[in-house]
């Protein structure tokens, strides 16, 4: 395959992952594995922050480069973390050359066998979420087609993601609500069935179950629950069952009934 | 994309001297759409939990039948999770709601038109907007519309997401409306009739049906002790 037909099956693929039963680290494998798939490096890694804004590995094309993304991680140095905390490229660093800044990571990256490192930040307006790191065994430098197809990998990436992520809070919000919104019809409901059998008006019936979940420290939805439920009987609410019901007969819908 | 239009839609909700509420959401939606009433039904699940916000009678009104039929547009519009758009509520093309058609009518309902609310997959409820006038929605409205359904969700959600865990938003309480009567009285027929609480809603929904009555009346009638369910006569005035 041309690389171009390359790229675009890339894009195509990451575009398939995005869609349904998205898998995080799927999507990320799949990117680190085209890096090297598909452009002129030897390994490439991603790390991501996590809700503490603490960076993690996230995939790596090979173990020997995810080990030397935790000691980047450990060692708080290298080219991926200050990408992180910059938002910034770091284009085609060269590990052998004498100022090179990482005084910790840059021996031990030459001792896994890399000469040269380029790192991405996964950013969207102004929001970095992590880096792609992408490490080269000789010293030649990344042409400026592999960086810009690079990065656009990066930004695939980080769309998929951020879109990912609001989609499981807005999920997580509207359960949220759906339970608030439960509670509060089941508590209605329990008032409901509380004041017909103790013959007692809306306002004791509530009372009688809040004072009875703050005596029993439940809280009063769950108990609202359980008397829907028929779990609770009303004589452990301190109430007596009135008289009613009577011997049932089926009511039949008379026309004509006034409105209340 | 998001483009001046969106953003110009988007200030109109930020601009406000005071902070923005559930309420004043649902009337900005009335304004941006240039419609009569607008009001944003809540589901969960597959089941309608009552109104967060209603700009007039009439809105309520719409939001209370879907409720008491489980019939309507904003019903459709959720389950469908597409636009349902009545142009013409007196002349249909087809008459998709026939009890929610005659109510609305009654209350000066010329136009209605449904708007989901979700977030991707994550399905919230819907927007009711009507308009006295028949006459469809211009391309310009139907994507404002749309524009404002979105922004109705993200405000829902962000809403939501400051509130007391296990609580409603604050947010909330100005102008909702979660039959909570009716589901006082479900309760109590459910006592009546030892059957679950569903199935009393159920019994309720018929016999307001049956009886011409809205569920609202049969709910204050069951509460006011003036109509049971599990004597033949008694009570029934």
């Amino acid at each position: 395959m041309s690389r171009e037909s390359l790229l675009v099956a890339t894009f195509v693929e990451l575009a398939d992952v995005l869609v349904d039963e998205f898998d995080v680290v799927e999507l990320l494998s799949l990117l680190t594995d085209r890096c090297v798939a598909v452009l002129d490096v030897t390994a490439a890694g991603l790390l991501l922050a996590d809700p503490t804004g603490e960076l993690r590995v996230v995939a790596s094309s090979s173990e020997a480069m995810r080990t030397l993304e935790l000691f980047e991680l450990q060692s708080a140095e290298g080219p991926c973390y200050e990408c992180f905390h910059t938002g910034e490229p770091l284009a085609n660093a060269q590990l052998t050359a004498t100022d090179q800044p990482w005084p910790n990571f840059g021996p031990r990256a030459i001792a896994s066998g890399f000469l040269s490192v380029t790192a991405l930040p996964m950013r969207l307006r102004g929001r970095t979420i992590g880096a792609l790191n992408l490490f080269c065994a000789d010293s030649g430098a990344l042409s400026e087609r592999d960086l810009i197809a690079a990065q656009a990998f990066a930004d695939v990436a980080t769309i998929g993601l951020l879109q990912h992520r609001a989609v499981e809070e807005a999920q997580t919000v509207n359960d949220q609500l759906g339970a608030a919104l439960n509670s509060r019809i089941v508590i209605e409901q329990a008032k409901g069935i509380v004041a017909e059998r103790a013959g007692v008006s809306m306002a004791n019936a509530f009372n009688k179950l809040r004072d009875h979940a703050r005596s029993h420290n439940t809280r009063l939805s769950e108990l609202a629950a359980q008397v829907v439920a028929g779990d609770v009987d009303i004589g452990a609410l301190g109430l007596k069952p009135t008289s009613m019901p009577e011997p049932r007969v089926e009511q039949r819908p008379s026309r004509g009934t006034a409105e209340a | 994309m998001i483009d001046a239009h969106v953003l110009e839609i988007q200030s109109r909700f930020t601009s406000g001297s005071t902070g923005l509420d559930a309420q004043r959401l649902c009337e900005i939606c009335a304004e941006v759409a240039q419609m009569s009433g607008a009001g944003i039904m809540m589901m969960s699940g597959d089941v309608q939990r009552g109104s967060l916000c209603t700009t007039n009678a009439a809105s309520a009104l719409i939001e209370e039948l879907q409720f008491s039929l489980g019939e309507g547009p904003c019903l459709d519009a959720f389950h469908e999770e597409r636009p349902v758009l009545e142009p013409d509520l007196a002349n249909p093309d087809d008459v998709r709601w026939i009890a929610f058609t005659e109510a609305a009518l009654d209350a000066g309902v010329g136009a209605i038109f449904g708007f989901p609310i979700s977030i991707g997959p994550v399905k919230l409820g819907a927007l009711n907007l009507y308009r006295h006038e028949p006459g469809g929605l211009t391309a310009e409205q139907h994507a404002d519309c749309l524009i404002l359904a979105d922004i109705v969700a993200r405000s829902v959600i962000m809403m939501q997401a400051h509130a007391t865990p296990g609580q409603l938003a604050q947010e909330f309480e100005a102008g909702s409306d979660f039959e909570l009567a009716v589901h006082q009285a479900s309760g109590m027929v459910s006592s009546q009739l030892s059957v679950s609480v569903g199935q009393a809603l159920i019994r309720m929904q018929a016999h307001a049906f049956g009886n011409a009555m809205s569920l609202r009346s049969v709910a204050s009638a069951v509460i006011g002790r003036e109509l049971r369910f599990d004597v033949a006569e008694r009570g029934v005035r």
